[in-house]
């Protein structure tokens, strides 16, 4: 795994805030990820999820606070340290499986032919494509192309990855699948930064930020934010809500 | 040439060709206008007087309108924005953009000028190579005004609505329906301004004086320095944080 070895957190944002005119998306938020950790960003939509994954892979840039993926700032040079998966599928559709696993593999700089070929297909295999490899990809469905996404943002083993809301769309069986993808990625070292508004995804996270209003309203392990609620059997939503009650009390 | 710059045309071109729909329509929308302009003008002495200007004209519109078009479905798409999160620098992405949507529009007006001089019979003097250099080079600025104006551009409806602005009015005033030295004053100070009075002018006084590449040289300056301007103003506009 390329960069493995760096041992400082994978992501550190602090105090950033982003405007979109007036509307105010990221709102003095900070927030610490460990490296090889599966971390969830949960909140509902218009929360800053997108914006601050945005600001992350350096899209957007903040208009106050600090960003840094891997002890660096985001930008063109640290870019080959990450994969990206935005919330569209943003394929290639006239194109086939194999030929948009291909191009984001030469865009990531792997010029070797071999090693890219051999690359290409363990990705594909991996996330169970290879039969429909020469497929064009406007013949997929939703939850294929998801996967060939997927496969366009981990092609190159970034080790730092953002999900932008992967599992939407999907139904259980492949949300399995591709939450056995990630698990398998984060044991290899990875990071992952996951975007998401259900709660089932937050179950499968090694933490949680619970944003709401372009803030990080709670921060923790999934069973440290249920136990907080206080109740036995409580759930993460009933975390999420008891921290939105919370913070409007503080603030009321 | 920069790798990626390559593996980019590579990709747009294989995109294209495989959808046999849009080659489809490459290919033969050039041939039906140009049928019907040879059939509308029974004479053709009319026609020899403006095919100079009407070969400027849809070299223009055809190369804009199809790189305008394509440049916009990968943002609307969300791919540009996952090219613009990778290391790719935007330099590569315009010229890749422009390599790759030359083949098609270089095609399309390979296309006009054979039909042109071939099946329609116009009478032209000078060389037909120096007329497609000249073509070249207007194409190589539609390319790159395609993909500027695109990132001004949220959807296809607008992107369609920079026709009207941006080529109809080059229409009128560059010369192609009547001498921009008839216009009134003011709006010859318009024309001075617009890329196609230099390629009507280059074109005209190579096809109906038979002059060279070098007579024409200021109009042929005119036009590289407009397409190099606007493939900057593209690269430019393209920040990472405008990809969407």
């Amino acid at each position: 795994m390329a960069e493995k070895k760096f041992t400082g957190p994978a992501v550190e944002v602090n105090k950033v805030s982003f405007n979109y005119d007036k509307l105010k998306a990221l709102d003095e938020l900070s927030l610490q990820v460990p490296t090889g950790i599966s971390f969830g960003l949960l909140g509902p939509n218009g929360a800053g999820k997108t914006t601050l994954i945005r600001v992350l892979v350096g899209l957007l840039s903040p208009k106050t606070g600090s960003v840094q993926i891997l002890g660096q700032k985001p930008s063109r040079k640290s870019a080959h340290l990450i994969g990206y998966m935005p919330q569209l599928h943003s394929i290639y559709s006239e194109l086939s499986v194999r030929q948009n696993v291909d191009f984001f593999a030469r865009v990531y700089l792997l010029s070797d032919k071999q090693e890219r070929a051999k690359r290409v297909e363990e990705t594909i295999r991996l996330v169970g494509l290879w039969e429909r490899r020469d497929d064009a990809v406007l013949k997929l469905s939703g939850g294929m192309k998801q996967r060939v996404s997927l496969a366009c943002a981990i092609v190159h083993n970034p080790p730092l990855l953002f999900l932008d809301e992967p599992t939407v769309g999907l139904d259980p069986e492949l949300r399995v699948s591709f939450w056995e993808h990630f698990t398998g990625l984060t044991r290899q070292g990875v990071t992952i930064i996951i975007s998401s508004h259900t709660m089932d995804d937050a179950a499968h996270c090694n933490r949680l930020a619970f944003m709401r209003d372009g803030k990080v309203i709670a921060q923790g392990s999934p069973d440290e934010l249920q136990e907080a609620v206080g109740k036995p059997l409580a759930t993460l939503g009933d975390a999420f809500l008891y921290f939105i009650h919370r913070k409007e009390g503080a603030s009321a | 040439m920069p790798s990626q710059a390559l593996n980019i045309a590579g990709r747009v071109f294989k995109q294209i060709t495989r959808d046999h729909r849009t080659m489809a329509l490459i290919l033969m929308v050039p041939l039906v206008v140009m049928t019907l302009i040879g059939l509308s003008f029974p004479k053709n002495t009319v026609l020899d007087g403006i095919a100079p200007g009407l070969l400027a004209t849809l070299a223009l519109f055809f190369s804009f309108l199809l790189t305008g078009i394509s440049f916009l479905r990968e943002r609307s798409q969300g791919t540009m924005e996952r090219l613009m999160a990778s290391p790719v620098s935007r330099p590569d992405i315009v010229i890749g953009y422009l390599l790759g949507f030359f083949i098609f529009a270089l095609t399309q007006t390979l296309i006009i000028v054979l039909f042109t001089v071939y099946v329609l019979g116009v009478n032209y003097h000078g060389d037909l190579w120096q007329i497609f250099v000249f073509q070249i080079v207007i194409i190589t600025g539609a390319v790159n005004l395609g993909i500027f104006i695109s990132t001004f551009a949220r959807n296809e409806f607008q992107m369609v609505q920079f026709i009207p602005l941006i080529i109809v009015p080059q229409i009128f005033l560059s010369g192609v329906l009547w001498p921009v030295e008839q216009m009134p004053k003011y709006l010859q100070w318009v024309s001075a301004i617009l890329p196609l009075r230099y390629a009507v002018d280059g074109l005209k006084q190579i096809m109906l004086q038979g002059k060279s590449l070098l007579d024409v040289g200021l109009d042929l300056l005119v036009l590289v320095a407009f397409a190099a301007i606007v493939s900057i103003l593209a690269a430019l506009t393209l920040r990472r944080g405008a990809a969407g």
